[in-house]
């Protein structure tokens, strides 16, 4: 069209004036074609800003906030901690029931969505592992920033795979290679003593400041997961090191407000897919006061369908602001009472179930037993210490995720039959990643 | 023509194209006008062949002078013409009527007189004035090589109770598919021109009024119909809040061959709307109208008077069999409403050239379902005004306002309908004095009944159109034509949940977002006719475009909200806001050579860039090229048979906008944490490579006039492919995102359309014309290309619209009935119900089940006039070959409300079955609800869209009223329905205009079945 015009401008009036229209017209317009998204920061953005770096650390410790829910569902229905009503959608049931009308598929949600949300986490932290050492940001913040990395994808390995019977682990791959569940168990323990080891070069006080959520208390965290993963890799000494590392009275926790809920409220109370099975509160000792911290004691089961009449409604988290516990400071007793038990040292195991059970009050938001002291004769063998094992973390550690786990280590010791040995691998993953083993 | 591989033409085309129209402007000689040009007045008076009566709206033009003039309601016109003296041709035509050429000698006698001409009704419109392609200027339809379906204005604004543009187009366009999406007034339509031909961009064809682009989107803001996250499209559509009046014509342009000239935003096709203008007096026109709708079908409840389990476990039987009462809510749901319209048009001119078209309206209609209503007004302006003979300028503003509230429905828990199909009809909905509200629905939701008197579900929109043009003709022989075009939208929607109505802790729900929209486009076109020899004329044209569209939603919502309270507040707030922008810029040339009278060529090319592009990819071009022969008009042209026949051929190709104008950034979505501000990689990845889709289409067809013309057969045939899709392709999940649009796949349309129009009977004052058009288009994806070859839309889990490689786009995938050897469902034993198919490895089998695309759309019309006092009409329309997937009867049988269930209650009670209950079984036959198959019926359907009557008083009876003219009408809309299907209506979809999910029925609102009375008194 320019050459059109240039040629014909020195020629013809009306020719002219159409050269002068166009050549007027089209430059005017044709500039400012590189709109830029004003909705959301690019990536490039993000990561090359100290101050995007510092917003990726919330939001990885946000995300793993905002879908807690998924890393406590699965765990919970498919043991005896939660069931689902007439109003749960088909794909929650799956978890809870068996039978042929039952069966959990991979394309449901409650398959998909822990799988994302995990690896959400996972990539968030790999961007902030791989871009803050050469940030700008200071050095001390720049340990603290790895430390918190590092322990969210830790705990998203972990959680991960307590679901799935093996997972990927190095991300960056094209199509991720899945690995055993020992591997996994290794990279966790290797990515929690990096964190630990990254908190001896940060300022904790600059980290609590600009990045790390409100109750959440890093080395406590730390070393708690520590205990909970050497604990299930089998390493009884490290377990007993890192929980003794735990402060016995401090909380870490992830906290909601009331326009970021906490997703089991939501998922409890908003959506109704689950609730807490009443035979829970049935089957606890007479007295235990863990029983009224975690579910509604007064609450009857709904009446009419069937369904609805084996459940009763949380306590714990009625609230859309209720903080979830990274861990509960008792379950550093119960680690070390599982683990001096695998390690013989029955005496050992029973003062720290006793130490649990008793517990009169605490100064900080946990469930209390109040319970008496088991005696000597009744915790004397292998089999009882782990059967009480099972038994005390049922009621001090319900809906945290642990019980599938619980009921593969401590196989008998745990009166609950699984629906499910693992979640099968989401069909979006099977699909678009070739290296997974799917049939 | 079809076959030219496009990227080797394009170099040398552009050139081609180029060195033409320098050329053209360079050989003309500065001196082509008239020397010893004189001014004559011309004038003649035209009658109807049969009755003698005068005929108005007759265009009169003096050939090779672009002069002319319109004739009155007596049938005169008169012109004055500057030229020199000579012999001219004078051509007379009118839609409808055969065009007649009269042969004028202007000599001495400056003033001259025309016999009378007489013009007979005609099947065949060849020399019909259409505006094609954007070049603005007017050419005729034989000179155009591909299909143009024009629709006139009348037409539109005779569609009884058709309150939207897009729905009085229904049944009256070949090979389009033009369905309501809800029967709910003020409610959208969906229009797939030639099939869908995109996968994740909008399906729907671009809307261009007077030189106009609007907004059609249908971007849902609250959920009202379907579920916002899953099918994210709103009850209506844009096009649905302007007034369907004041249209002179429409055109439709079906797919890239037509539509090129549109680039980048036209592979769905463009329909033009062309409105009226001012004539010379003065005339005011007063329409007031009448509307009573009903529910053509109401859902067959369960009414059997004895307990099914469902009753037991939600309603108030202890035991299966035990007498319960029944209720049909149905009664409180539906009501038969009365609408009404009123139109004011005043128009006119000074005959110097200035004119005006001033129209207002409002119309009132309410909903066949309880507390659904639409209410809308307008007002529109046009000012034409000739400021010297060579340069004229329209202005036309209008201003919209549309009030609607809906009654939620569809995949909602807060649906009416939805509701009623879930709850056991044992169940009593009615307000409850002890408890003081209304009892909660023991499945779902909230009561239906609270639905209807509680809940809002509110959308109001505004908009503002307003174009500017100016068309100047310096010569003769060059045009310039200049058009800006601005329309500003604002849509507020609300939905409002009061406390407690999901359950006793649900602490209500209040929302209260707002979309503002701004299009602008630009236009600039110049055409210029080179007569180069006796036997060749060419015409240059070439021109430049730009649009810019911006969008910003705010959103602001509430959770935790007082009581007595219902606007945004309370203890939990929600606020957001998103800005959306794109901009186009593209310039445009085109040859068109006219051989004789007979041959017609052109040729054209579009340069665009838009910003939704990176920069590499950000350039498109658009070449297009078309063929007309009018065959009879030769010498050797004897038959008796084919009066008439012109064949032609034509190929284009257009481009689609990707779904997000954003969609090549790799972003961090904002997520806060613990009161902090935190960001998080989008699930998306950002492609920085993404080009636009892009369409080639290649048609060819003939228009044969047979029978001295009383009959009129269109045939077409096309083919037009989509390539490069733009969609979601899934990563693994493991890498930490989900998905990223990427260009892979096509979707292929193939078709043809045929149109018959015939002039039955032509005896005196009685007229009897008809219409048929057959379509039949088939759609295909292929080459998805990626390692997914199913992406599933609509709902999701066990089944879905699917896209899924040779099939077509929708297709119902998902599981189904087992069957034996002998085709015969497979009983399970225990439950007495069909098992599910099941693959070797035992899990579940899912296949195609269905197409909600139709093979076959036909539509059939029958008017009759009896002079001009007395017509009517009938249009009937069908679709066949499509599937609906009826999720209503799914749900109904599943939660025994259907009446079907009767029969195993029945059962159950001969048997004194005392079923185990099970925790989960909720029905007999819970086994069905994971049978997808079982679900999909044949949704073939013809519907006696439009029944019209219309009578025009004498002379005597308009001057009672002071009237120079009334006539009264009396109309039905979908008066019938000829179905098999055992839903409420199969042309409904609960994802509205969505492009891939669609025949989904869910509790969606079947389509009204209306009468309509009116009356319309011109002064």
């Amino acid at each position: 069209m320019r050459r059109l015009a240039s040629g014909s401008r020195t020629r013809g009036r009306r020719a002219g004036l159409v050269a002068v229209l166009l050549l007027f017209l089209l430059p005017a317009a044709a500039c400012e074609l590189g709109i830029e998204n004003p909705n959301n920061p690019t990536e490039e953005e993000t990561l090359s800003d100290p101050n995007g770096l510092v917003a990726l650390a919330v939001g990885v410790q946000g995300i793993y906030a905002t879908n807690v829910d998924e890393f406590v569902t699965a765990p919970a229905l498919v043991t005896d901690e939660w069931g689902t009503g007439t109003r749960s959608l088909p794909s929650f049931r799956t978890l809870f029931l068996t039978g042929p009308e039952n069966e959990v598929d991979r394309s449901f949600a409650v398959v998909e969505d822990p799988w994302a949300a995990g690896y959400r986490v996972v990539r968030g932290a790999n961007d902030l592992i791989q871009q803050v050492p050469d940030s700008r940001l200071p050095a001390g913040l720049q340990a603290g920033i790895l430390s918190v990395a590092r322990l969210f994808k830790a705990m998203a390995f972990g959680t991960l795979i307590e679901q799935y019977e093996q997972i990927p682990l190095d991300i960056e791959q094209d199509a991720p290679e899945f690995r055993s569940r020992e591997a996994v168990l290794s990279e966790v323990l290797s990515l929690l003593q990096g964190a630990r080891s990254d908190l001896e070069g940060a300022d904790l006080g600059l980290t609590r400041r600009r990045v790390l959520g409100e109750g959440l208390d890093l080395p406590n965290t730390i070393n708690a997961m520590l205990a909970r993963y050497n604990l299930i890799a089998g390493n009884m000494e490290a377990a007993v090191a890192a929980a003794n590392r735990v402060e016995p009275d401090a909380l870490s926790e992830l906290t909601y407000t009331s326009t970021s809920r906490n997703p089991i409220q939501v998922l409890q109370f908003r959506a109704e897919q689950v609730k807490a099975l009443h035979s829970w509160t049935q089957e606890a000792e007479a007295g235990d006061g863990r029983v009224a911290y975690w579910v509604d004691e007064d609450a009857q089961p709904q009446e009419g369908n069937p369904a609805d009449s084996l459940l009763v409604p949380l306590e714990r988290y009625e609230s859309p602001t209720a903080s979830f516990p990274l861990y509960l400071p008792d379950e550093m007793n119960l680690i070390r009472a599982e683990a001096f038990t695998r390690m013989g040292d029955f005496a050992g195991a029973r003062e720290e179930i006793n130490a649990v059970r008793s517990e009169e009050s605490s100064p900080v938001d946990e469930p209390v037993a109040d319970l008496d002291p088991l005696p000597v004769d009744s915790l004397d063998t292998e089999q009882e210490l782990l059967e009480q094992i099972a038994h005390e973390r049922r009621y001090e550690l319900y809906s945290q995720g642990l019980r599938w786990g619980d009921a593969r280590r401590l196989g008998e010791g745990v009166t609950t039959e699984t629906t499910l040995d693992f979640l099968p691998i989401p069909e979006q993953e099977c699909v678009a990643n070739p290296n997974s083993p799917c049939p | 023509m079809g076959s030219a591989d496009p990227s080797r033409l394009r170099p040398r085309f552009l050139a081609a194209a180029a060195f033409l129209a320098a050329g053209a402007l360079l050989l003309t000689p500065p001196s082509a006008l008239a020397q010893q040009a004189r001014t004559y007045t011309i004038q003649g008076v035209v009658r109807d062949s049969s009755s003698g009566e005068p005929l108005q709206g007759v265009s009169v033009q003096l050939v090779g002078t672009a002069r002319g003039g319109l004739t009155n309601e007596s049938g005169r016109y008169e012109f004055e013409v500057t030229t020199e003296p000579g012999t001219y041709t004078l051509r007379l035509r009118r839609i409808g009527r055969a065009t007649v050429r009269r042969p004028v000698r202007l000599g001495g006698d400056e003033s001259v007189r025309v016999d009378a001409v007489r013009l007979r009704q005609t099947a065949v419109e060849l020399e019909e004035m259409v505006v094609t392609t954007g070049t603005g200027a007017a050419v005729e339809k034989q000179e155009v090589g591909n299909t143009i379906e024009v629709i006139s204005g009348e037409e539109v604004e005779a569609t009884p109770g058709a309150d939207a543009l897009d729905r009085a187009l229904q049944g009256k366009v070949t090979g389009a598919a033009i369905n309501a999406t809800t029967g709910q007034a003020g409610g959208g339509t969906s229009v797939r021109l030639r099939g869908t031909s995109s996968i994740l961009g909008s399906a729907e064809p671009l809307y261009v009024i007077d030189g106009l682009i609007v907004d059609n989107s249908s971007t849902a803001l609250i959920s009202v119909g379907a579920n916002a996250g899953r099918g994210n499209v709103s009850a209506s559509n844009r096009i649905s809040d302007l007034v369907a009046g004041d249209i002179e014509r429409v055109e439709v342009l079906k797919g890239a061959a037509a539509a090129a000239l549109y680039g980048s935003r036209a592979s769905s096709g463009v329909v033009k709307i062309f409105t009226e203008e001012g004539q010379p007096g003065l005339d005011v026109t007063l329409r007031q109208e009448f509307t009573t709708s009903a529910t053509p079908n109401r859902y067959d409840l369960l009414q059997f008077p004895r307990a099914g389990l469902a009753d037991v476990l939600f309603g108030p039987a202890d035991s299966v069999g035990q007498r319960v009462e029944r209720f049909d809510v149905q009664d409180r749901v539906f009501r038969r409403p009365v609408g009404t319209s009123t139109v004011l048009t005043v128009s006119g001119g000074s005959g110097e050239g200035t004119s005006f078209f001033l129209s207002g309206s409002y119309r009132d209609q309410p909903g066949i379902v309880e507390s659904n209503s639409s209410e809308k007004m307008g007002g529109r302006l046009k000012v034409t005004s000739s400021l010297t003979p060579d340069l004229s300028v329209t202005g036309t503003f209008s201003y919209v306002t549309t009030d609607r509230s809906f009654l939620p429905a569809g995949e909602q828990v807060e649906g009416a309908l939805t509701n009623v199909i879930f709850t056991p009809t044992s169940f009593d909905f009615r307000f409850d004095e002890n408890l003081g509200r209304f009892p909660r629905s023991p499945i779902l939701g909230p009561n239906p009944l609270a639905v209807i008197e509680q809940f809002e579900a509110d959308q109001e929109t505004r908009r503002l159109l307003a174009s500017f043009q100016t068309r100047f003709r310096p010569t003769d022989r060059l045009t310039l034509r200049y058009t800006a075009g601005l329309d500003d939208g604002r849509l507020e929607s609300r939905s409002f949940q009061p406390r407690g109505s999901f359950s006793a802790s649900f602490s209500g729900f209040v929302a209260n977002p707002i979309r503002m929209s701004r299009q602008f486009n630009n236009d600039f076109t110049a055409t210029y006719e080179q007569p180069a020899a006796e036997w060749l004329t060419l015409v240059h044209s070439a021109g430049f475009r730009s649009t810019w569209d911006r969008t910003e939603v705010v959103r602001s919502s509430a959770r935790e909200i007082p009581p007595f309270r219902d606007l945004v507040g309370g203890a939990s707030q929600f606020a957001s806001q998103a800005i959306s922008q794109f901009r186009t810029v593209g310039g445009w040339l085109q040859e068109r050579a006219r051989i004789e009278d007979r041959l017609f060529l052109t040729g054209g090319l579009n340069v665009e860039a838009s910003s939704a592009f990176g920069e590499e990819e950000r350039l498109q071009y658009f070449p297009r090229a078309s063929l007309s022969y009018v065959i009879s008009r030769e010498p050797f042209w004897t038959s008796d048979l084919v009066s008439s026949l012109r064949l032609r051929a034509a190929y284009g190709e257009s481009g689609g906008q990707p779904p997000d104008p954003f969609a090549r950034f790799q972003t961090f979505t904002n997520l806060s944490f613990a009161g902090r501000s935190g960001l998080i990689q989008s699930t998306r990845s950002g492609n920085p490579e993404l080009e636009p889709e892009r369409q080639e289409e290649y048609e060819l067809g003939l228009e044969a006039g047979l029978l001295d013309d009383r009959a009129q057969l269109e045939f077409t045939y096309y083919d037009q492919t989509t390539k490069r899709l733009v969609l979601p392709v899934d990563e693994a999940l493991s890498r930490g995102v989900e998905t990223q649009f990427r260009n892979v796949g096509r979707v292929n349309n193939k078709g043809v359309e045929a149109a018959l129009r015939t002039v039955n009977v032509q005896q005196g004052d009685f007229t009897w014309r008809s219409r048929l058009s057959l379509s039949h288009n088939e759609n295909t994806v292929t080459d998805l290309r990626t390692r997914v070859d199913t992406l599933l839309f609509g709902f999701g889990g066990p089944f879905s619209n699917a896209v899924v490689e040779g099939q077509p786009v929708g297709a119902f995938y998902g599981t189904l009935t087992a069957r034996d050897e002998d085709g015969d469902p497979v009983i399970d034993p225990d439950t007495g119900m069909p098992k599910r198919a099941r693959n070797p490895d035992g899990s579940l089998k899912r296949t195609i089940l269905g197409n909600p695309n139709p093979d076959l759309k036909a539509s059939f019309r029958n008017s009759f006039d009896l002079g001009d006092r007395l017509s009517a009409s009938v249009l009937f329309e069908g679709r066949f070959g499509n599937d609906v997937a009826n999720l209503s009867r799914r749900i109904m049988e599943f939660f025994g409300t259907d009446a079907g269930v009767k029969k195993e209650i029945q059962r159950a009670i001969e048997r004194k079955e005392n079923p185990d209950l099970q925790p989960i079984q909720i029905a007999l036959n819970g086994a069905l609800i994971g049978n997808f198959g079982r679900y999909i019926e044949d949704g073939d359907y013809v519907k006696l869209r439009e029944l019209a009557l219309s009578y025009t008083f004498g002379r005597g009876v308009a001057d009672l009223f002071g009237a120079e003219s009334l006539s009264v009408r009396v109309a039905g809309r979908n008066v019938v329905t000829f179905t098999d299907y055992s839903g409420l209506d199969p042309e409904i979809n609960m994802f509205g205009a969505n492009t891939v999910a669609q025949g989904m029925d869910f509790a969606t609102t079947p389509v009204p079945r209306q009468f309509v009375a009116s009356a319309s008194l011109s002064f």
